[in-house]
């Protein structure tokens, strides 16, 4: 006998015009549901998301099938990327008998489906559904009966449910039936490879041969039902995302991370800057909003909604969403509040947890940029006060800038600004000019590149400000006044590498400059001291092992992928790192980013606080720091939070600066 | 060489900043003669000419009149200096009187150095000298820069009779002072309770230091998070910035954003153990003690 | 209605002083440049004022000083003035008060403003006359010190602020000059769309020896650093003589604590 089986048994192939006309009309009414949704989208402004075609789908590709994005978070991740794979291989598996019955054999009266392929065929999605079953059994208990703290129910979520759950197991019934009255006495050696299938017959095999024939009939057509109340559905529900995070996936940005729009300062027509409306922003930002699908995880790992400040991230797009949907003429801040667009600090922790590649720094940003360069706002005086220093002195703390290269003296140094040469430029940033404590690391960092035989060369007074925090702030204008100075600064000393000690002025040099005409090679010490140890120009003698745990700051982490240099060289200094929960991508924030630095933290707990709490619970009673923010924001949560006998803080640079030798 | 000491009078009392104009005229070494809108019982007492218009007729700000009554005094005395307490009545006054007599005004002296008229420019980081051309001049003088002198004599009271024409203004009343949060920003002298006075209990010590001194209780920023003190109290960018004539910090290690909002302080000490503490390099003066040990000794003896 | 707004540009008071060469300046190498803080409120309460009357009015800004002080016009300008005249005189910082006030008169004197702004001192200089000398040479009312300010039919109500918190309240019948006292307002910062009005708004250009015949009378003699006075004295030791250590060099350098 063939190992096959004849489709549309029992129901008849009377069906298929019917039952392609059926799908042809769930899918129009699919299809009208996104047509539908494209002029609430197209609110948005123009953005280019189309080119580099090629590679969007190719990752496209991997993130939707390889669901990597989603397996990110184990809980709720895992099995939703296993019901996706399930789910996917009975997709494909009722393409490939739609291939058979209504093309290959009519056409071209061959059977693809039989001998030992369809063995396999039948084994492998019977096993598919019955993950499926399992899985959505799973995510059905965790939503509805262990629901996760912030995760929302709506309507439709039992719905969904049911509907997935009953068509998965209506087709198991199916089998079921027709196992009961065709192989399971004609042919058994070929039930065994529907073993699903298989045990639902076994239960049914008491009942008659025509009872069986109606239960599968009726059957067949409410599973069909359901599929077309599936396909209909889409555009509707939250199953939308199926379609629209994939999309999200291929019009997920390409550039750098943390590449902001250069606004075109130039631009004498431009009337709006940043986002008051809806129309403001681009129609990526509005797509965004109904891609998310409510998973939470990006308020999850939020450091301002941790620590109860008012903003959420998922909360700020979803009223984006409903702006957009309902009052586009609507003023966002009204919806969303200022608190909330303050408290973030571009962190990113929730850009890179979003399985839907949802991009909500930039939407902040946007948000900002209306509130600073059209409202002339500000969170605070604090921050007023220091945007003013910035403009006059450049430097928020409003030191004279003639006073900049102080902290150098004493050292030989080159001065670029007096036409020096150097090996490579070191671009101190504010905190290292000015602050006592990073004045120290900043001096350690000499000290190690001496020690390898580098020459160092500072800007001196010609340095200002990189302008990232008021960039972040919002403030396009005098972050661009900072850097053309900067950047014809820059240019003149002819020098070929710069090298921060600051995340934030390395974010800047080396990718916000790009737009504004910087081309000169600009790394961060931890990679440079790291490449100084690889040459072996740098040699350490790491002597006795102490223990230590590191903090990943979100610009050198996150935004920049640099997790495993600064940890090397903390170990070739013979240091043995105790890791924290929270750390490489899923490292929390010390509060200083985005433009935070500059402001006081007056709403909810202390981002510092919680951070440092965590960094105490290690046990390793050092904390090592690679960034002047994180490390100011440190000692100030160490002495308020209470973790001055329990903890220290230390920069990169401190700690390796004592073990130089061998 | 004559000085005219215009006199300041408020809500029926002489103010004392008057006896400071005395010292001026005494370290000259010249002959005094004083003007005051005001009434009899409120008269600076000193052996000099004392020309009084009433200020029931006068109002006690009416600039137009009250420039006419020192006018009028200088025509009777021509005296060489006419001189004013660099305050909001002074310094409004002055100008008007120079402008009228066409004679140069020296703004706020603080000393006088080599016969010239010292004043302080950009927020006292540099000294200027000024030296009037005209045969008489103006001068304002910085408040306790002359150390006012003890109320001496009854004065030879002289009536002073002046047309009354506001010319346009109108002096409407006055507003008292609204009990308010704690205003650093004007306030003269600051002792600021940092970390280093290790608990909230000993905030008092520092809250009676500042007493002490006249002055107000600040606080840094650690010290207002750990609630110790209330916001309203904190000095530095993320609370006020302050630029008292004495800044006393105690305790105070000198984070970044502590130092940008004191650094405009005419006179800093630092009470601090550790002496290379950041604040240390902010100090006129910087004690190296126990903040716990040296703030009661120094309140003793303040208070005597 | 017309209004002028008199505003200086001053080094920031963070830069480091150092006297210039003839010894009668400060020396402007490595000087951060900035509008005059009293100033600003100046500026604000005009461009309020503007706007309270529904952009009738016109505002002016005045300034005099050498090319740099364009920065401070054009941020005036950014704040909401709708024009700038710029009396150029690169030596402006040797005029004393009497001088700068006789040209910003001249330049007025025709012009009926009715309202004049100006700060209440300059940051640097800190002579706290100008206001009040072109008010009296202009023969305007004018009223110093002002930290609250209001306008309706053609009476200013202003508040002075007297020592310890009292206020003095005050009307002037316009024409009138006020001086603004720091905390009168908070000075907007400028939006982008504003700041890229004003790089069109015109600057009249005025050289000074067109509007100036007065000498000074008030000149400086000279420009030096004050002695500093704690030298960064460091106390240790005992702590009851480094108290009595401490009262001496308070009573000698400070004039707080008697």
């Amino acid at each position: 006998m063939q190992m096959t089986r004849e489709i549309y048994w029992n129901v008849g192939h009377a069906v298929v015009l019917p039952m392609y006309l059926l799908v042809l009309a769930a899918f129009t009414i699919m299809v009208w549901g996104f047509w539908a949704r494209l002029a609430v989208w197209r609110q948005g402004k123009p953005l280019d998301r189309f080119d580099r075609k090629g590679l969007r789908f190719k990752r496209m590709l991997a993130e939707v099938f390889g669901q990597s994005r989603v397996v990110r978070v184990t809980d709720g991740g895992l099995p939703h990327a296993l019901f996706f794979w399930g789910f996917m291989t009975l997709f494909a598996g009722t393409l490939l008998v739609m291939l058979q019955a209504d093309f290959m054999a009519p056409v071209m009266d061959m059977n693809i489906l039989s001998g030992s392929f369809y063995l396999g065929f039948s084994l492998v999605l019977d096993l598919a559904g019955l993950v499926a079953i399992l899985m959505l059994g799973g995510l059905f208990i965790r939503r509805f009966f262990f629901r996760p703290q912030g995760l929302e129910i709506e309507t439709g979520d039992y719905w969904i449910h049911a509907l997935l759950f009953i068509t998965l197991i209506s087709g198991f019934l199916i089998e079921g039936a027709r196992i009961a009255a065709t192989e399971l006495t004609q042919f058994p050696e070929l039930a065994r490879f529907s073993p699903v299938g298989l045990f639902v017959a076994g239960i049914m095999a008491e009942i008659s041969p025509d009872s069986l024939a109606f239960l599968h009939k009726s059957l067949w057509w409410l599973h069909f039902a359901l599929v077309l109340g599936f396909i209909a559905a889409l555009p509707y529900s939250k199953l939308k995302h199926i379609l629209l995070i994939s999309a999200n996936a291929f019009f997920a940005p390409l550039e750098e991370k943390g590449a902001l729009a250069t606004i075109d300062l130039e631009d004498e027509e431009a009337e709006q800057f940043g986002a008051a409306r809806v129309t403001d922003l681009s129609w990526k930002d509005i797509f965004d909003t109904d891609a998310c699908i409510g998973c939470k995880r990006c308020q999850d790992v939020c450091p301002a909604y941790n620590t109860d400040k008012p903003l959420s991230p998922m909360q700020l797009v979803k009223q984006i969403g409903e702006v957009a949907a309902t009052d586009s003429e609507a003023e966002l801040v009204g919806m969303i509040g200022a608190d909330a667009i303050w408290a973030c600090t571009t962190c990113g922790a929730c850009q890179d947890i979003c399985p839907a590649n949802n991009e909500h720094v930039n939407k902040v940003i946007e948000l900002r940029r209306n509130l600073t360069l059209m409202e002339g706002s500000f969170p605070g005086d604090e921050v007023r006060t220091a945007v003013g220093n910035m403009e006059v002195n450049g430097n928020p703390f409003g030191m004279a800038f003639a006073s900049r290269g102080d902290w150098a003296e004493g050292f030989e140094l080159a001065r670029l600004d007096d036409g020096d040469e150097a090996d490579i430029l070191y671009f101190a940033g504010c905190y290292a000019s000015f602050d006592k404590r990073n004045q120290d690391v900043a001096r350690n960092f000499i000290q190690i590149c001496n020690a390898a035989g580098i020459k160092v060369g500072i800007l001196g007074k010609a340095e200002k400000c990189c302008g990232e925090p008021a960039r972040k702030l919002g403030n396009e204008y005098l972050y661009q006044m900072l850097a053309m100075e900067n950047i014809e600064t820059l240019k003149a000393t002819g020098v070929t590498k710069i090298v921060t000690t600051c995340p934030h002025c390395f974010n800047t040099l080396s990718r916000d400059y790009r737009d504004l005409g910087l081309d000169i090679e600009t790394e961060h010490y931890s990679t440079y001291i790291n490449s100084l140890l690889q040459d072996s120009r740098l040699k350490l003698n790491p002597g006795e092992t102490q223990h230590c745990t590191y903090h990943d700051s979100c610009y050198l982490g996150r935004y920049k992928d640099i997790l495993s240099e600064p940890r090397a060289v903390l170990n070739a200094a013979g240091w043995k790192i105790v890791e924290m929960d929270k750390s490489a991508y899923d490292s929390f924030c010390c509060s200083a980013g985005g433009g935070r630095i500059l402001a006081e933290e007056k709403l909810g707990s202390k981002i510092n606080e919680a951070r440092v709490e965590q960094a105490a619970e290690t046990g390793a009673g050092i904390l090592v720091s690679n960034c002047p923010f994180c490390l100011t924001m440190f000692e100030d949560g160490i002495k308020t939070g209470g973790c001055e006998d329990t903890l220290r803080v230390r920069d990169l640079a401190e700690v390796i600066v004592e073990r130089i030798g061998g | 060489m004559k000085v005219l000491l215009v006199c300041e009078y408020r809500e029926g009392k002489l103010l004392d900043t008057s006896y400071e104009l005395v010292a001026f005229a005494d370290t000259l070494g010249a002959e005094k003669v004083a003007v005051l809108v005001g009434d009899e019982a409120a008269v600076p007492q000193l052996d000099a000419p004392v020309y009084l218009a009433d200020v029931a007729l006068c109002g006690e700000y009416n600039p137009a009149v009250h420039k006419a009554a020192v006018l009028a005094a200088v025509e009777k005395e021509q005296p060489d200096y006419i001189v004013f307490s660099h305050s909001s009545y002074g310094w409004d006054l002055a100008p008007r009187v120079a402008v009228a007599l066409k004679v140069g005004q020296v703004t706020e002296v603080v000393g006088i150095v080599d016969g010239d008229f010292e004043v302080g420019c950009c927020n006292a980081k540099m000294r200027r000298k000024v030296k009037p051309t005209t045969a008489r001049a103006v001068l304002t003088l910085q408040a306790g820069a002359f150390a006012a002198v003890a109320p001496q004599a009854a004065p030879r009271v002289e009536r002073l009779e002046v047309a009354i024409d506001g010319q346009g203004l109108t002096f409407v009343g006055y507003e008292a002072a609204e009990v308010k949060v704690v205003d650093l920003t004007k306030a003269e002298v600051i002792v600021t309770a940092g970390r280093g006075v290790g608990k909230k209990d000993n905030i008092s010590l520092i809250a009676d230091l500042a007493k002490a001194m006249g002055g107000e209780l600040g606080a840094s920023r650690p010290v207002v998070d750990a609630e110790w003190v209330e916001h309203s109290h904190q000095v530095g960018t993320t609370g006020q910035s302050v630029s008292p004539k004495l800044y006393v910090a105690c305790g105070v290690s000198g984070a970044i954003q502590h130092l940008a909002g004191m650094k405009k302080s005419d006179f800093v000490v630092a009470i601090n153990k550790d002496k290379d503490a950041p604040i240390g390099e902010m100090a006129d003066v910087l004690v190296v003690a126990d903040v716990l040990q040296f703030v009661p000794v120094l309140t003793a003896q303040l208070q005597g | 209605m017309k209004i002028l707004v008199c505003i200086k540009q001053v080094p920031d008071m963070e830069s480091r002083f150092k006297p210039a060469a003839d010894g009668l300046w400060f020396d402007e190498t490595d000087l951060a440049w900035r509008m005059n803080e009293y100033d600003e409120y100046a500026v604000e309460q005009a461009v309020q004022l503007k706007e309270q009357l529904g952009k009738e009015p016109e505002l002016t800004v005045l300034s005099i000083g050498s090319d740099r002080v364009v920065e401070a016009i054009k941020k005036a300008l950014a704040m909401g003035a709708d024009r700038a005249t710029h009396i150029q005189d690169a030596a402006a910082q040797q005029k004393d008060p009497w001088q700068i006030a006789s040209i910003i008169t001249a330049y007025a004197k025709d012009k009926d403003f009715d309202l004049i702004f100006t700060g209440m001192q300059s940051q640097d200089r800190g002579s706290a006359q100008v206001g009040v000398l072109v008010a009296e040479l202009l023969g305007i009312a004018s009223a110093t010190t002002v930290v609250d300010f209001s306008f309706a039919d053609g009476v200013v109500s202003v508040k002075r602020e007297l020592e310890g918190g009292i206020k003095g309240l005050v009307s002037l019948q316009t024409p009138a000059l006020v001086t603004c006292q720091l905390g009168l307002n908070v000075p907007r910062y400028p939006t982008l769309p504003n700041i890229m009005k004003a790089k069109k708004k015109e600057i009249e250009a005025i050289a000074v020896d067109s509007l100036l015949s007065e000498q000074a009378i008030a000149p400086t003699a000279q420009v030096y650093a004050p002695v500093r006075k704690g030298g960064g004295i460091v106390l240790e030791g005992d702590v009851g003589d480094m108290v009595q250590n401490l009262l001496g060099i308070l009573k000698e350098k400070t004039a707080v604590v008697v």
